[in-house]
């Protein structure tokens, strides 16, 4: 029994030692697709707060308008 | 339809737009630009129109729909040039005259994917439509008729005084997409991508993919099964109604603003049967309505002379599609409504004299003759159907090989118009 469970002991931690080391392995065999995917990310999201804070108050949108520039197809006579 | 007040354009509803899939981005991920409070600081280096480039901005997530649109005829404008180049005759030293002119006053027409889904197009002054929301479908009169109102939009709504609008929104309260799909306005199917035009190839959509019945007359209506199983007259010839031509645009730019301007000498209704000028395979119809577009050989003088010297090349009245489609119309109330009534036929009288020759495929003979005639008409004999001509007149003008020469009645009728009568074996 105790012999039994010496081997059982043993190859689970074989077991246990060699998925170890292979996931210590796995870094250095895709490291360069690893730091890719990094370099792909997108750009961490950078705050809008003040976008939002104007183009969500009409009135701070109507103080701030330029004056629009005139219909481009002001002159124009007929159907277009 | 009325500009949108300055604000009103930029006004962002925080609440619907966060809510969807684009609020999880922040703004300066697509519109670039800096989070401070001062309008000028935080709008410099901005990308207002972030879809003029769909492979930057849209394709992370809509890939197949991006990679497609550069080459659809909303982006391209593809059918603007083919035109162009035909009247022009495609002459190479005329080409900076017509860039420049193009740019002036057809390239506003060009689509980028916002101003589809996010905003109303520049051409009518921009806009978000809903508070920055993507919509998925476009709204029909912010979006797709904003640019196709005066003709498509006019009819399709029925704001052409006297004339009903299409029964398909009348009644069904279809919008346009329900016909013109997205793989379709997007370039993704065979007769869009990469189209010169938008009557080059595929008749898409067509009114017999709903209606398949219609085309070779087993839906038991006698005038579809007489008229040739839907290959003799497109639908719109018996279906459509009134609808609007122009005379005479010609466009400049203003000396006293700057600004590019145009000016249409004349808009008037009509309807007129014509012979297609454009009989394929795909569109093999005979007759179809025509409309007079406001081309004029003087069109584009302000940017040179003679920019127009194959102006004979295209017609004026050309191949259309009045988007106004009714069961019951005019023409079709009764045989003796279209057969033996002139008024509803492109001859020649009705064609500016200047316009002739340009139109000479396009101008029928007369009005077909009286019903009776038509079912009066002796059948072709067996061995017709295997000839390899349809030139009826090399035999039946002249008599040859004892052929019967045809009456005085048929003096002015073109071969391809006998089998409209003579029905093969």
């Amino acid at each position: 029994m105790n012999k039994n469970f010496l081997i059982g002991t043993a190859l689970v931690l074989g077991l246990f030692f060699s998925s170890c080391s292979a996931q210590a392995e796995m870094p250095a065999e895709t490291g360069t697709p690893a730091e890719t995917e990094v370099e792909a990310m997108p750009t961490p999201s950078v705050e809008s707060g003040e976008c939002l804070a104007c183009h969500t108050d009409k009135q701070r949108l109507i103080d701030t308008a330029k004056p629009e520039e005139a219909d481009h197809e002001a002159e124009s006579k007929g159907v277009g | 339809m009325a500009p949108l007040e300055p604000w009103e354009k930029v006004l962002v509803n925080s609440e619907a737009f966060l809510a969807t899939d684009h609020g999880e981005l922040t703004c300066i991920e697509c519109h670039s630009g800096t989070n401070v409070a001062d309008k000028d600081s935080a709008h410099a280096g901005m990308v207002a129109s972030p879809s003029e480039q769909p492979d930057v901005y849209c394709a992370e997530c809509h890939e197949e729909i991006s990679a497609a649109y550069p080459s659809a005829l909303h982006s391209t404008q593809a059918g603007y040039w083919t035109t162009l180049n035909a009247r022009n005759g495609n002459v190479p030293e005329d080409h900076p005259a017509l860039d420049t002119m193009f740019n002036n006053h057809c390239a506003t027409c060009h689509t980028s994917c916002g101003e589809c889904h996010v905003s109303q197009p520049k051409n009518v002054g921009g806009g978000l439509f809903t508070g920055h929301v993507f919509e998925k479908t476009p709204p029909m009169t912010r979006s797709c008729t904003a640019c196709h109102g005066s003709r498509v939009g006019n009819e399709f709504l029925g704001k052409n005084e006297g004339f009903p609008g299409d029964v398909h929104f009348r009644e069904a309260r279809m919008n346009c997409v329900k016909c013109h799909e997205g793989a379709e306005l997007h370039g993704m199917t065979d007769a869009t991508a990469g189209a010169e035009h938008r009557l080059n190839g595929e008749e898409s959509p067509k009114c017999t993919d709903c209606h398949p019945d219609v085309a070779d007359g087993s839906d038991g209506i006698e005038m579809h099964a007489q008229h040739g199983g839907g290959t003799t007259l497109s639908c719109q010839v018996c279906h459509s109604v009134t609808y609007t031509s122009c005379d005479g645009c010609h466009v400049a730019v203003s000396e006293k603003s700057g600004n590019p301007f145009f000016e249409t000498q004349a808009t008037y209704m009509t309807f007129l049967i014509g012979r297609n000028p454009i009989q394929t395979e795909e569109r093999p119809y005979k007759f179809v309505p025509v409309r007079h577009v406001p081309v004029a050989p003087t069109s584009y003088q302000f940017y040179g002379e003679n920019l127009l010297t194959n102006f004979d090349s295209l017609p004026t009245w050309v191949y259309t599609t009045p988007h106004n489609i009714q069961r019951n119309t005019p023409q079709n109330a009764s045989c003796e409504a279209c057969h033996t009534n002139p008024e509803i036929f492109l001859t020649a009288d009705k064609v500016q004299a200047f316009e002739l020759n340009a139109n000479r495929k396009v101008i029928v003979g007369s009005a077909p003759g009286p019903v009776e005639m038509f079912l009066a008409a002796i059948p072709q004999p067996a061995g017709h159907a295997d000839l390899a001509s349809d030139a009826c007149t090399a035999c039946h003008a002249e008599g040859i090989r004892n052929a019967p020469i045809f009456p005085e009645s048929h003096i002015g009728f073109t071969s391809d118009g006998c089998i409209g009568c003579h029905k093969l074996p």
